[in-house]
């Protein structure tokens, strides 16, 4: 298994989705309806079959979910979060969400495999053994970082809102948001993504108390503090939406802030306790069959 | 192979050439058409011809037995309407060849609308080519051209910018309604006062199946009457104030000289909706609602200017594209009169 294939497949789906952005938003304007919203589609799709198929080797290579530095949980989310547009797509079509959330998974996959210290070759570690120490651990991770992709795509619906708004607040017809679906579909779109995030994260959560009540020191205080604030941020901001007391410019905006903790909390809640060790930054470059 | 050139000609009267009594001179009423056409028909050298009368031009498209029988055409129609030679020579434009060709690519595409771009054209062109068909008096030329034409209008409309955003006042609204709302149909529209913006907002909204329509007005006979048109309700204006919660898109357009909706108003209107915005749309002069509702979260307040503004910002852009368009129609016109000269024209 090559590291470099891996890296090289993730490059591509980053590339693919650049192309999937741009071709989105410029066939928007197009009244070939069918030219505009398949063509993106397909390039998305082939997109995200490279980046699983670039998972699937770092993978294998590491022995379970590949949770286990900052490049690849930020490939997975990203990965869930195109995973939820496609499931998205088939429930309510939203104009212009595929081209945002390849925008986002092209700029958050470049971004991940730039730089070189997130992706540290934690499993080359003497007596390295895989990288979660039961199945259990490995499903809360990879539930609780696909609820983060979910969070991810509630956030790019967050961000079509704000800039649906401010077009309309200031009173231009604009060039991109007259093809952007209504505010109140986009809020509808979010309230409802918010729910399926928080009901993933809870989930995670009730697999991950599992292994919390293992001994003192297999779990950081940080890690179980970060993930239950995350958890109760979501669930408040679930509940104060569904009572009407937050809505609008104000949910959105909360909306993206809290993604934006979510993954700067990532480095708190590093599944893999015992496979922790620092970085070791390593050239993309090299080989470490 | 014909090497004869194809007598190809126009006659016509458009917005362009005449004003709106003029044209009100000019244009058939649906009931002589029958008898317009069979004196057309059976006029000395005349092949094949088309006739396009819609509000905006009247027009003769045809084709010549040897000779063009342009002047047969005029001679008729002055005869048929009762219209000077003179009258005929201001208000009437004609064309041969290859320029017949071009402007039935413009007509169609809309790009030689009153309204640039607009779509109803495209209908109406294929309206009357469809009445000359089952009148038998179209033949292999005209639907080559015609058939070219709407391929042609296609073509504009998917390449280039002409049919962009709204520029009837009317459908800015319903335009702005769908950003906020998505759906226009289950919209609630409620019009306060009357106007000619009020009512094109009425007929748009109708136009897109949107069936809760509410009026209300100080005059009631007034509201009832602008209701009426579009099957909508009225309502009571002392009370409406109290209702206002249950409408989505609300257009105020009074003559009074107070504002009709205070900020309290709206505000009290809000707390029984919180997450659902109101779309507000202030056409009146002096303004019928108080300008700081537009603090309020998920109001969206417009006026007057801020509707025609975008209209105008529409129509400026169509405007740019009009004439890249013209060149790209004057291009394929000139590949299909080549066609039309050099090569047979396929079976009808």
């Amino acid at each position: 298994m090559d590291w470099n294939e891996s890296r090289d497949l993730l490059w591509l789906a980053a590339i693919l989705y650049g192309i999937g952005l741009v071709s989105g938003i410029s066939l928007v304007s197009k009244n070939n309806k069918l030219v505009s919203s398949l063509l993106p589609l397909g390039i998305i799709i082939a997109g995200f079959v490279a980046q699983t198929q670039g998972l699937a080797i770092r993978g294998e290579l590491v022995k379970g979910c590949p949770l286990g530095n900052g490049m690849e949980r930020i490939q997975f989310i990203l990965w869930s979060l195109v995973v939820g547009y496609l499931i998205i797509r088939v429930l309510f079509r939203l104009n212009l969400l595929g081209s945002f959330a390849a925008g986002a998974a092209c700029i958050g996959g470049a971004i991940s495999l730039s730089i070189p210290s997130l992706d540290f070759a934690y499993w080359k570690k003497d007596g390295y053994d895989g990288i979660f120490p039961n199945h259990w651990v490995e499903l809360h991770a990879s539930v609780a970082i696909f609820s983060y992709g979910i969070f991810g795509l509630l956030a790019t619906v967050s961000v079509m809102y704000l800039i649906q708004q401010k077009a309309l607040l200031a009173k231009r017809p604009g060039s991109l948001a007259p093809f952007l679906p209504s505010i109140q579909q986009l809020e509808t779109a979010g309230s409802r993504l918010l729910l399926i995030g928080s009901v993933f994260l809870t989930c995670s959560i009730v697999v991950g108390s599992l292994d919390w009540t293992r001994p003192t020191g297999s779990v950081s205080y940080a890690k179980v503090v970060a993930t239950i604030a995350l958890w109760l941020a979501y669930c408040s901001l679930w509940y104060l939406h569904f009572r009407q007391k937050l809505f609008g410019q104000k949910f959105a905006k909360i909306c993206i802030i809290l993604f934006a903790v979510a993954i700067l909390s990532l480095g708190v809640v590093r599944s893999a306790v015992t496979n922790d060790s620092p970085p070791t930054p390593q050239s993309p470059s090299s080989d470490v069959n | 192979m014909s090497t004869e050139e194809p007598k190809l000609f126009l006659l016509g009267s458009s917005h362009r050439v005449a004003s709106l009594n003029e044209r009100e001179l000019i244009s058939l009423p649906a009931d002589r058409v029958d008898s317009f056409y069979q004196g057309l028909r059976a006029l000395p050298g005349m092949e094949e011809c088309l006739l396009l009368n819609t509000c905006n031009r009247t027009e003769i498209y045809g084709t010549g037995n040897g000779s063009s029988p342009l002047l047969e055409v005029r001679d008729y129609l002055s005869d048929f309407r009762q219209l000077e030679a003179d009258f005929l020579d201001r208000h009437f434009y004609q064309h041969e060849g290859e320029a017949v060709v071009r402007h039935a690519f413009e007509v169609a595409s809309g790009i030689d609308s009153q309204m640039v771009g607009e779509t109803e054209i495209l209908g109406q062109v294929k309206e009357a080519y469809e009445d000359a068909l089952r009148r038998k008096s179209a033949g292999k030329m005209l639907n080559r051209m015609f058939q070219k034409s709407f391929q042609a209008a296609k073509w504009a409309r998917t390449h280039t910018g002409i049919s962009r955003g709204q520029v009837n006042l009317g459908n800015v609204i319903c335009e702005l309604t769908r950003r906020i709302f998505g759906d226009v149909s289950s919209s609630r529209l409620l019009i306060v006062g009357s106007g000619e913006v009020a009512e094109l907002a009425m007929v748009a909204f109708h136009s897109r199946d949107c069936r809760e329509i509410t009026v209300t007005g100080r005059t009631f006979e007034n509201a009832r009457y602008l209701a009426e048109k579009v099957s909508g309700s009225t309502l009571d204006f002392e009370s409406f104030r109290k209702s206002l919660h249950l409408f989505d898109v609300v257009v105020t357009s009074t003559a009074g000289n107070d504002p009709v909706l205070s900020r309290e108003t709206i505000r009290s209107a809000l707390s029984k909706r919180p997450a659902r915005p109101l779309f507000l749309i202030d056409v009146a002069v002096p303004r019928d609602i108080d300008e700081s509702v537009s603090e309020l979260e998920n109001v969206y307040l417009y006026n007057m200017d801020d509707v025609s503004a975008i209209a105008n910002e529409n129509l400026k852009s169509r405007m740019a594209e009009v004439d890249r368009c013209r060149g790209a129609l004057a291009h394929r016109a000139i590949r299909l009169w080549e066609q039309m000269i050099n090569q047979p024209s396929p079976p009808s």
